[in-house]
């Protein structure tokens, strides 16, 4: 059954699977933005090396806040791509269940048993109905619009207070706010795209329960491979190290002398988003294992016709 | 041409009597990815570690060429990690879009229609010339960073020569890491326009096979 919360997260009943998706034309504007930012901010840094003092501090300092700010269109820009993948997908999924069943051959006899069967792309559940989606998919499918909004909101907090600290350098408490907030942003952005692609996960494997039910035939559906479970972790570590990187640049925020402080928080907050990153890199591969899954299913039912 | 009239035909595609398989990016994709994404994980805590080390070395009172010279290989192992995460991330859209390409030639061809299959979308191709770009720039960079490491360590470069590497490394990696981003979200594009391919394709197939 679709709850009312999985209605927002599916396109209209009315949508044309054939039109183009205006996610992915406003999202590729969103990142060619981000670039042209990203790039002033270069030219930027580029003047700052003929500059000296003051004046090359300061320029230092807009320039970091304009980058980050660069970096988050982009990655906004990602989510909104990802949105479009999402409706498309459901999209797809109708039209399988519109054509699937004139496809499958000449009904077998013979049904899998209920439980757990190998298959060349590893265990799956079969069930009669469609599996409900998993704790993680809740979570998933709740949190990255928040994720994706307080990411964006803190960048833009960090820009300002960059113009700020690039008006009264050396200014330690803005240049620690600027890095923390910056950081902390990008942190939950990337994590709002990791929970998009959690959801993307849960869309792959409802639609996919969804089709098989509709023909009458017993639901495979994967089990949550590893490269999913070590996403959810890598994912969280990740996001945690962002909170973490705040917290010390706020407490160094206060100090006389951040420069040995600055030295680990730096790769710190580096640190935290490459595991995030590791994160998504592993949930794009869960992905591909599960429509590789998906295209041998179909291919199954289509060639042996097995219905319940 | 209105979207209620768009069939397979209006696309750009490659027709066949079998399914194409993998394309040579793709296959690179699902070979390459797990080496890079190994990488990543390894090399992303030995930079946190060399940071406390710097940390130490400044709060300590090393000299300073050390502690220059501790701050680029800080930088470039860094954004090898990067490197490497990025490509990771790349190769799994690859490897997606792989799918998505032998599998939907694989239905075709069982159900006994033509086959297909989409040709590689502009958007394709600006993601693996991006991805190639950036992937070269923020690679550069790191080298570049290990060099300059080794020149200020041995003497060879200033403080002030270091300095100003590491101002001008800074901006290059960040337009590496713009351009590298850019490059995703074109890859990502491509899944898009390949589910509204095969929403459209599956539907003419039943056609075919009536």
């Amino acid at each position: 059954m679709t709850s009312t919360a999985d209605v927002r997260l599916k396109p209209a009943a009315d949508a044309d699977y054939r039109a183009p998706s205006r996610y992915r034309s406003r999202g590729l504007v969103l990142a060619f933005i981000g670039l042209v930012v990203a790039s002033i901010a270069f030219v930027g840094n580029l003047v700052a090396v003929g500059q000296t003092g003051t004046d090359q501090a300061s320029t230092l300092a807009w320039t970091f806040g304009v980058t980050t700010t660069g970096f988050a269109l982009i990655k906004t820009a990602i989510a909104v791509v990802l949105w479009g993948i999402l409706m498309k997908l459901w999209l797809r999924a109708d039209s399988i269940k519109v054509a699937l069943p004139k496809l499958v051959g000449t009904p077998a006899a013979d049904q899998a048993a209920l439980g757990e069967v190998d298959t060349p792309y590893g265990k799956v559940t079969v069930t009669e109905r469609a599996p409900g989606p998993l704790p993680i998919h809740k979570m998933a499918k709740k949190m990255f619009r928040p994720m994706v909004a307080m990411g964006l909101m803190a960048v833009i907090v960090g820009l300002i207070v960059s113009f700020v600290w690039a008006g009264s350098v050396p200014n330690t408490a803005a240049s620690a706010w600027t890095q923390g907030l910056q950081f902390l942003g990008e942190g939950m952005l990337l994590s709002g795209i990791a929970f998009l692609l959690g959801t993307i996960l849960w869309a792959i494997r409802t639609a996919g329960g969804e089709v098989q039910e509709s023909l009458g035939v017993r639901v495979y559906t994967p089990k949550m491979p590893r490269p999913a479970k070590a996403f959810v972790a890598l994912m969280m570590l990740g996001l945690m190290v962002s909170i973490a990187q705040f917290v010390g640049y706020v407490v160094v925020a206060g100090s006389s002398d951040p420069v040995a402080a600055f030295a680990w928080l730096g790769p710190l907050r580096e640190f935290g988003l490459g595991l995030i990153l590791a994160g998504i890199a592993l949930a794009l591969v869960a992905i591909g294992n599960v429509l590789a899954f998906q295209f041998y299913r179909f291919q199954q039912l289509i060639q042996t016709g097995e219905r319940s | 041409m209105t979207s209620s009239t768009t069939t397979s035909s209006d696309f750009a595609i490659d027709v066949s009597t079998k399914g194409l398989g993998y394309n040579r990016p793709q296959q690179m994709g699902r070979k390459l990815w797990a080496p890079m994404w190994v990488m990543s994980i390894m090399a992303f805590p030995t930079a946190l570690i060399l940071g406390i080390v710097r940390s130490n070395a400044i709060s300590g009172g090393e000299s300073e060429p050390t502690i220059a010279a501790l701050g680029h290989v800080t930088t470039g192992v860094m954004f090898i990690g990067f490197t490497a995460v990025f490509t990771a991330v790349s190769f799994a859209i690859a490897r997606i879009l792989g799918e998505f390409r032998k599998g939907g030639g694989e239905v075709q061809e069982l159900v006994g229609s033509e086959v297909r299959t989409l040709k590689m979308p502009p958007t394709a191709k600006i993601f693996i010339l991006g991805m190639a770009m950036g992937m070269m720039t923020l690679l550069i960079a790191s080298i570049i960073h290990l060099v300059v490491a080794a020149q200020v360590s041995s003497g060879s470069l200033s403080l002030a020569g270091a300095e100003t590497a590491a101002i001008n490394l800074e901006a290059v990696r960040r337009l590496g890491v713009a351009v590298y981003l850019g490059a995703i979200t074109f890859g990502l594009a491509t899944i898009v326009k390949v589910l509204r391919f095969q929403a459209i394709r599956i539907r003419e197939l039943v056609q075919v096979s009536s």
